[in-house]
């Protein structure tokens, strides 16, 4: 495939933060309790595209927490700085788990076998053999991503509707730029990694036809909905097959 | 603390508890990895949200945020501020000029903050109100944007579903909040709404409140994001 969807972090308007901000913000930083937040424990590199457009791809930072041994929380972000923007949000789930979700919902959430086995996905910084440990559950787990905020299209602010995102399957799927761009910045090779995981396998009882979108694209559409009076009950999503 | 994350007996998620070894790796990551955008986060706010397609439903929200400049903050928000607490949706907040500059399809999708902090639902939980006041009086001039990924007031045990749009407290019938859930939120933190209503008096209310946001409160409308399925567009196959 053709190169493309070069790294952007567009600038985001507005003002410099004000010293007298900057002091204040260290001083709530100080006093305040950051308990869900402390719980953020580990960095991912990964790639994700739009549920309805592969060709839009996406360098994903997630800052992931564990529930429980079955269940991750993350942000993610688009470059893993200090002001690296929060774009979306993935939360990742044993097979078990997901496996009680109804179909409608399975359809949201990706697997991550072929990420994990391909190398592409990566713990940065922490040495092959421990991320290895970590990394075979992972290629078992689904996830299931929003974003917020199209970086990858230049946009300066989280404009828009929330995008289902879905996440690498197959070979030749990943744009060789961006793949070269991660590889030469973490001094790593996929390939090699790859050669590192083969012993790895993925969800016991074989990838869900329904997860990935059940073989479909998936887009978001923003509806107007009265405001609810009592009695009403606007909550069931409508998903269009 | 376990207490929390249960409803019903149920947990929320479900899940066996993390194995030694986890917690083991867990560790080794966190100290070989630098974490620097979660290090950002500066500010814890409490504060109460309702869902913008049925404002009966209303929920307390803790936002951890990340001020990016004078003008923008991008907040993680969840359900509690213990550990256990459910990373339920993201929020994002400008300020009063950035806010102007968006197309007016987008400010139907954002929310304004003058009310909640005037009244003092909004609150940074153990700072003092005096250190925290020329925070709050920025934060007046705002405007939010949150998406809420998790519905765990409805029971939800894992994340179902799309997003949906949140919006704020406002001074008007659907927008006012329950007082009972004030109350729970006021005993945690030992702290008074209505008193701070009062401390607040001297906070500038925003000359103008841009009327496309809050958009419910002329329309009558809230929003729904629906899902279709559709064909990818790609150049190899997929899945």
């Amino acid at each position: 495939m053709e190169a493309v969807n070069v790294l952007t972090h567009p600038q985001i308007p507005g003002e410099p933060t004000q010293t007298s901000t900057t002091l204040l913000e260290k001083a709530t930083a100080t006093i305040q309790g950051f308990g869900p937040v402390n719980k953020i424990h580990q960095h991912l590199c990964a790639f994700h595209f739009y549920g309805h457009d592969m060709t839009r791809q996406v360098e994903a930072h997630h800052f992931c927490g564990h529930q429980n041994e079955e269940f991750r929380q993350c942000l993610i972000y688009d470059r893993p700085d200090d002001d690296g923007r929060l774009i979306g949000i993935e939360y990742l789930v044993s097979e078990e788990l997901f496996l009680t979700l109804p179909d409608e919902e399975k359809r949201f959430w990706h697997s991550h076998e072929f990420e994990v086995k391909s190398g592409v996905l990566f713990m940065p910084g922490v040495p092959g053999p421990i991320q290895r440990q970590d990394l075979e559950k992972v290629a078992k787990t689904y996830g299931k991503v929003f974003h917020f905020w199209q970086v990858d299209r230049g946009d300066s602010l989280p404009l828009g509707i929330p995008q289902v995102m879905m996440a690498l399957t197959r070979d030749g799927q990943l744009y060789e730029n961006l793949a070269q761009d991660v590889e030469n910045r973490y001094n790593i090779s996929f390939a090699k990694e790859r050669e590192n995981r083969a012993y790895m396998t993925g969800p016991a009882h074989g990838i869900h036809p329904m997860a990935n979108g059940g073989g479909k694209g998936l887009q978001t559409v923003l509806r107007e909905v009265e405001c609810k009076p009592a009695g009403v009950d606007h909550s069931a999503a409508r998903v269009f097959v | 603390m376990a207490a929390a994350a249960e409803q019903g007996g149920e947990k929320i998620p479900p899940g066996k508890p993390m194995s030694v070894e986890q917690h083991m790796l867990d560790k080794g990551a966190q100290m070989l990895q630098s974490l620097k955008p979660i290090k950002q986060m500066n500010q814890h706010i409490c504060t109460f949200a309702l869902y913008s397609h049925d404002m009966t439903r209303q929920i307390e929200t803790h936002h951890f945020a990340t001020r990016l400049n004078q003008d923008f903050l991008q907040c993680a928000v969840y359900d509690s501020d213990d550990s256990t607490a459910r990373l339920i949706g993201v929020e994002y907040i400008v300020s009063d000029k950035i806010f102007e500059s968006l197309p007016p399809d987008e400010q139907k999708l954002w929310h304004s903050h003058a009310y909640e902090i005037k009244s003092g639902l909004l609150v940074n939980p153990r700072v003092p109100e005096m250190v925290v006041r020329p925070e709050l009086e920025n934060l007046a001039k705002t405007y939010g944007k949150f998406w809420c990924t998790w519905q765990t007031d409805r029971g939800d045990k894992l994340p179902m579903g799309p997003p949906v749009l949140m919006m704020s407290p406002q001074p008007v019938n659907l927008g006012m909040v329950n007082p009972d859930l004030i109350v729970k939120r006021d005993d945690k933190y030992n702290i008074s709404s209505e008193a701070l209503k009062n401390a607040r008096i001297e906070i500038p209310e925003p000359e103008w409140i841009n009327p496309q946001a809050d958009y419910w409160k002329q329309h009558g409308v809230g929003f729904f994001i629906d899902v279709e399925a559709t064909e990818m567009k790609k150049t190899v196959p997929f899945p």
